[in-house]
């Protein structure tokens, strides 16, 4: 039997009707209609899956739908400030090839943006350490930590962390 | 970080504007933005859900299926088995041009060959309940012995697997090789070593499981979303096993989620997915869990190679002998491909002239092999590479400096029969060992402590095609726009190595244009030009070359038609930063936009140009370095720094041509280290199909890596000289690690992947031989 | 993931009430990330899912000098590894908690969670149970506490029965002369399930062991205490040599199995040779 789940997505109030068994992944893929957020395995193991629920990194696969609610939900559709303007961390991932396949990358770019809400200025082994549980098979994470790196730089000089 | 080496000496000196910088790729805005469209996120009105039953027995017959409580299950919409389905024998990885096609699978079979293989499949109004009712579905099949290995399925007198007439379970008759005169040079050698070696099996792990979206429309054609390498392959085979003509079958593919050689294949979810489809008359989704993914997909091929060869005081290889063997598993898949290659590779890299070598392919009931990155020469350059190193040691040379003594140089014969191009070989190992000061880590000296630290180099080199195994051909349509701004129209396959931007920067630049005026029409076999599919290296090489021919031709038109109103011939002219300039005697100039657009009371001429290119073959090369730590108490190996040098010929787009070089990396110390997809051998069941198990390495194992590419051997075939990279960094790696494992510990493992147990067994009976 | 019914009690008694009147097919859920991965893989069948977060007082966590750290059943892994009080008292567990999968999971599951699962293999068991801990049980009426290392009666199996909830887990303030390690053995840096986790708690003075506690994970049915060898160090001067017979020790302790993830003989080995890194790393060695 399917239960109405109010929850803030993205900025937006949204009820999505789901049944108790529905992840919190499926029910924003299905839905909510977000699909930048990725299956890649389901069971918590790759990262694709990563939002950032009341402010915190999460695998939507293992979180259900109907635990959401009254949370806030934040998906890789949500982080642009403006259609013309992606967020810093997309620009910065564009510019220095942190996505090849790219089905990884909704994943790490929310994971990224978690480590650097809490560490506006990681080492290398901090991102390597929050990046542990996001699996990219294409990159060997070079490229995506230069990323963040690069990123965390920025938003220092700009002061607008 | 990384450093981008331009070393030009054997390219024109022309000005590049757009190739060789790390432009913005075109692809990528899409992927950070979560918009781009993979065909997992294709949602269709009415859409039905799709799961396959697998079998729970690797070899057996299927005695029956009753599918009545599939059936009965509420939302359930139809079930199909072997007895549903057409019964057309087809390749898994129907290469048209390919010689060694191996049809040898069904939709749905009377018979299982493997653990997993699909037996029925099942559309719901939804998933869980597709889950539920396969569930249900109750299958009794009669056991057949299962031959999992090599030895077993290979035995006089083993059972067929499959009847194609050849004996012991021969995916297709042994390849041979010679060269010169093999006994001879054994007779002169100095040293002859001869070793087994034993490859395990890694697989793709591409983070997108497989899936698919099927679509009837009421003319009776098919639209299939499907994550592939082969769109065309894909529709070509689907035709030809449904029954229907190519102009009813149309297969898109936007954007894919990795394939590493692997989604060159059907997987029966496309067929099943398909006929499901239609006999329900609504759309239908279906798409593999991770476990599936693991269990219904491709290998890299496990095997065994036996090595033999000769060498002499003065470090040179006088004879070398093979005798490679591969586990095909269940299906031949690329078996043929790969065994062909990866036999073949052994005539070059190090040079001999007397070569003798045997390759063969056998059905086992085990997962499919098929391709994957590296294709076969990842298996037998590590055999190559590891022996050069003993060889090495054992006649006093410097592993280094005997690899590039021994390196393949200009003008000798290559696997393919072409003769090398360039001295690519030869400029990485030295580039290596000026950026490592390698002979200075070689004197460094060695405590006996608990970690110990080796450095290793191994080298490789790899077609930038399938030729002439496969006979290729890329296709491109360049459109110029009223405005000056350009129309590519490419079945170059996405697979997120960048391979749209880097055809896009060749019609800029051969346009004359900015990249940014370049757009990319790709992914749809309705609209795009035929494509053989993305793999062998080769999709700017070939593609990037079909590109830069049609761009050529639309730069022609263009200077036809500017000619009359610059006053000028043809021949004197040229676009340059968007502009057509008379090049000789005159500065004068019109925009592009002015030559093409349209005029008072006429219309704009389309022009369209158009690129076919067939290749022969080039190669690029790459030596490694690798500096590894081993904890003698555990047995565990971290890579500490890799240290790539790749020729490859001119370069594209640095940031992404390093990006594959890294992944690659990434990959290659997995199937080194801890990678392998395990089979129970008593009953074929897999033991590891999950992440958790599938040792892959993660942000965290992964070590520094200081990418240098090299310009040094340009092919003349490539789009402005540019070669392959996307296999050549996963086949150098390994050798690198295992050899510089022998370096820290002094124990050489002829297999992989090399295991912490095995490491430290090693290490313990290396002390008790050192004690007796 | 089958269907099943999904409740939301509002006090522990309502869920204690609840859980015994639905059995053995109603499971807790909590963090969710061990439960959600078994339903999915149809490893348990589970027809009613009953959610405690909505009960109050369970994610209270409060560290003292002399009482030690308590912490309730919904704080999650994450909150203890980030907090300064574990941290800076009890590094073993604070190095257990970071090993555990991702951010995202720890940022989800409960350490209760974990502990209630009782894999044999989890990462917080082990130093928890070298450092003393025990748990808070509701069963309706009054709490009962059990000591952690009590706990546990077989892979996946423990001394509750249906309604009993385990409320939260305290731990003794370490002592002034405690050294603590925890170190765990897998084939990657990350997301591993343990082949090998070894936990020490000891009491030293001078390089003289007055009490230790070992805890060895993934080497038994259940976490094991390595009481042979805690025995042999207590009193001790910890020397090399005595290191090497407390890992030889250790080894005859462990009862491993072999897998797909290590060889029963490998296990064993580095039962050893982490119980003596472990003893090194508790006494203030160099890692």
């Amino acid at each position: 039997m399917n239960r109405l789940v109010s929850m803030t997505v993205n900025g937006e109030a949204r009820e999505l009707a789901v049944a108790p068994n529905r992840t919190l992944l499926d029910a924003l893929r299905n839905e909510g209609s977000l699909t930048g957020t990725k299956k890649g395995c389901d069971v918590g193991d790759c990262g694709a899956c990563t939002v950032i629920m009341d402010g915190r990194p999460v695998n939507a696969c293992l979180v259900l739908a109907i635990e959401a609610e009254g949370a806030t939900i934040e998906t890789i559709e949500g982080l642009q400030p403006s259609y013309d303007q992606p967020h810093l961390l997309q620009q910065k991932f564009m510019e220095h090839g942190g996505a090849q396949c790219g089905f990884c990358t909704p994943g790490i770019i929310m994971m990224a943006k978690a480590l650097l809400d809490e560490n506006p200025d990681p080492s290398e082994d901090e991102i390597r350490f929050a990046l542990a549980g996001n699996i990219c098979r294409c990159t060997g994470y070079t490229k995506i930590i230069d990323a963040v790196r690069a990123t965390a730089e920025e938003l220092r000089k700009a002061g607008t962390l | 970080m990384n450093t981008y080496e331009r070393i030009d000496r054997d390219l024109s000196d022309r000005d590049f504007t757009v190739v060789g910088k790390s432009v913005k790729r075109s692809d990528t805005l899409e992927k950070v933005t979560g918009t781009a469209r993979y065909a997992g996120d294709v949602a269709l009105p009415g859409m039905l859900h799709a799961k396959m039953k697998r079998s729970n027995v690797a070899h057996a017959r299927i005695r029956s299926i009753d599918t009545s409580k599939a059936l009965a299950l509420k939302g359930v919409k139809a079930v199909l088995t072997h007895q549903d389905v057409p019964r057309v024998l087809h390749a898994g990885s129907p290469h048209p041009r390919s010689a060694s096609v191996t049809r040898d699978q069904y939709i749905l079979d009377d018979r299982v060959r493997y653990w997993g293989e699909g037996v029925a499949a099942v559309a719901a109004v939804s998933e869980e309940i597709a889950e539920r009712a396969v569930a249900l579905i109750e299958v009794e099949y009669e056991p057949l012995p299962g031959l999992f290995t090599i030895e077993a399925a290979s035995e006089p007198g083993a059972p067929p697997i499959h009847e194609n007439g050849l004996d012991r379970n021969h995916v297709l008759p042994p390849v041979f090789v010679t060269r010169g005169d093999v006994d001879k040079g054994f007779a002169e050698a100095d040293l002859i070593l001869e070793r087994e070696y034993d490859l395990g099996r890694p697989t793709p792990a591409y983070m997108e499981p497989n899936v698919c979206v099927s679509q009837w429309d009421g003319n009776g054609k098919l639209t299939m979303w499907t994550s592939t390498q082969s769109a065309f392959m894909v529709r070509g085979t689907l035709a030809e096993v449904l029954g229907v003509p190519l102009n009813k079958v149309r297969v898109v593919v936007d954007h894919m989620g990795g394939g590493f050689g692997a989604k060159q294949d059907l997987f029966q979810n496309e067929f099943l997915c398909a006929l499901l489809a239609r006999q329900t008359g609504r759309p239908v989704r279906m798409e593999f869990s991770r476990k599936e993914t693991f269990l219904g997909g491709r290998s890299r091929h496990p095997g065994k190679i036996w090595l033999k060869q000769g060498f002499t005081k003065d470090g040179r290889i006088v004879a070398r002998e093979a005798r490679v063997t591969f586990n095909s598993g269940a299906y031949g898949s690329h078996g043929p491909g790969v065994t062909n290659v990866g036999t073949a590779a052994l005539t070059s890299l190090y040079r001999c002239e007397n070569v003798r070598l045997e390759g063969r392919c056998i059905y086992t009931n085990s997962p499919i092999a098929g391709a994957f990155r590296g294709y076969g020469v990842v298996q037998t350059y590590y055999a190559l590479d590891l022996m050069m190193d003993e060889a090495a040691e054992k006649l006093g040379f410097d592993p280094a400096e005997f690899k590039l003594m021994n390196a393949v140089r200009e003008g000798d014969i290559a696997p393919s029969g072409h003769p090398i191009v360039g001295h690519g070989l030869g400029d990485c190992i030295r580039r290596v060992m000026e950026e490592t000061n390698w002979h200075e880590l070689r004197r460094r000296e060695k405590p006996e402590s608990v970690k110990r630290r080796g450095i290793g180099i191994g080298c490789e080199m790899h077609g930038s095609s399938a030729y002439p195994g496969i006979k290729e051909q890329g296709n491109a349509i360049v459109k110029m726009n009223e405005d000056g701004t350009v129309t590519l129209i490419t079945g170059t396959a996405g697979l997120g190595t960048g391979a749209h931007t880097a055809l896009s920067q060749i019609v800029a630049e051969e346009l004359g244009v900015p990249f940014e005026a370049v757009s990319v029409v790709q992914g749809d076999t309705d609209i795009v030009p035929w494509d053989i599919g993305a793999f062998a290296s080769h999709t700017t090489y070939l593609g990037g070359r079909a590109a830069q021919l049609a761009a050529a031709d639309v730069r022609r038109q263009v200077l036809e038609h500017a000619a009359p109103l610059l006053q000028a011939e043809p021949a004197d002219l040229a676009i340059r930063d968007g502009f057509v300039v008379v090049t000789s005697g005159s500065n004068r100039s019109i925009r592009l936009s002015e030559a093409v657009g349209p005029k008072r009371g006429m219309p704009a001429m389309q022009l369209v140009g158009v690129g076919t290119y067939m290749p022969t073959k080039s190669y690029s090369f790459a030596a490694h370095f690798a500096e590894v730590e081993v904890d003698t108490e555990t047995g565990e190996v971290a890579v500490l720094e890799v240290v790539p040098v790749h020729e490859i010929g001119r370069v594209i787009h640095p940031i992404a041509a390093a990006g594959q070089i890294e992944g690659g990396i990434q990959q290659g110390i997995g199937h080194t280290l801890s990678e392998d997809y395990v089979i129970d051998l008593t009953d074929g069941r897999s033991l590891n199909p999950s992440f958790v198990d599938y040792k892959m390495p993660l942000s965290m194992d992964m070590p520094s890596i200081r990418t240098i590419i090299l310009e040094t051997a340009p092919d003349p075939g490539g789009p402005y000289g540019a070669k392959g990279v996307g296999e050549d960094p996963i086949i150098a790696i390994g050798p690198a690690i295992a050899n510089a494992i022998y370096d820290a510990i002094g124990v050489r493992f002829h297999h992989y992947p090399i295991t912490p147990e095995q490491v430290l067994n090693a290490l313990k009976s290396k002390a008790n031989e050192t004690r007796q | 993931m089958k269907p099943f019914e999904y409740y939301e009690p509002a006090s522990l008694a309502e869920a204690s009430d609840l859980l015994r009147r639905l059995g053995k097919d109603a499971s807790i859920i909590a963090g969710g990330t061990d439960l959600l991965v078994e339903m999915k893989e149809e490893l348990r069948s589970v027809l009613h899912v009953v959610n405690i977060k909505k009960i109050p007082n369970l994610r209270n966590f409060t560290y003292d000098p002399a009482a030690g750290l308590r912490f309730g059943a919904l704080v999650t892994v994450r909150e203890v590894e980030t907090s300064p009080h574990v941290i800076g008292n009890y590094p073993n567990l604070a190095k257990a908690v970071s090993l555990l999968g991702s951010v995202q999971v720890r940022n989800r599951a409960t350490i209760v969670g974990n502990i209630c699962r009782a894999s044999p293999s989890a990462d917080t068991i082990p130093p928890l149970i070298a450092d003393g801990a025990s748990l808070s049980v509701y069963d309706g009426g009054a709490d009962r506490t059990i000591l952690l290392e009590d706990f546990f009666t077989g892979p996946g199996r423990t001394v509750l029965s249906p309604g009993d909830i385990v409320t939260g887990i305290s731990l003794p303030a370490p002592g002034p002369t405690s050294g603590r390690a925890y170190i765990k053995h897998g084939r990657r840096k990350a997301m591993e399930l343990a082949t090998v986790g070894v936990a020490v708690s000891i009491e030293h003075v001078a390089g003289q062991c007055s009490d230790v506690r070992i805890a060895l994970g993934a080497v038994a049915p259940t976490v094991i205490r390595a009481r042979r060898t805690e025995d042999l160090l207590r009193g001790r001067r910890i020397d090399a040599a005595l290191l090497a017979e407390a890992a030889e020790s250790a080894m005859q302790e462990a009862t491993p199995i072999g897998n797909v993830r290590a060889s029963a003989a490998y296990r064993r080995d580095m039962v050893g040779v982490l119980t003596r890194r472990a003893i090194g790393y508790a006494m203030g060695g160099a890692r």
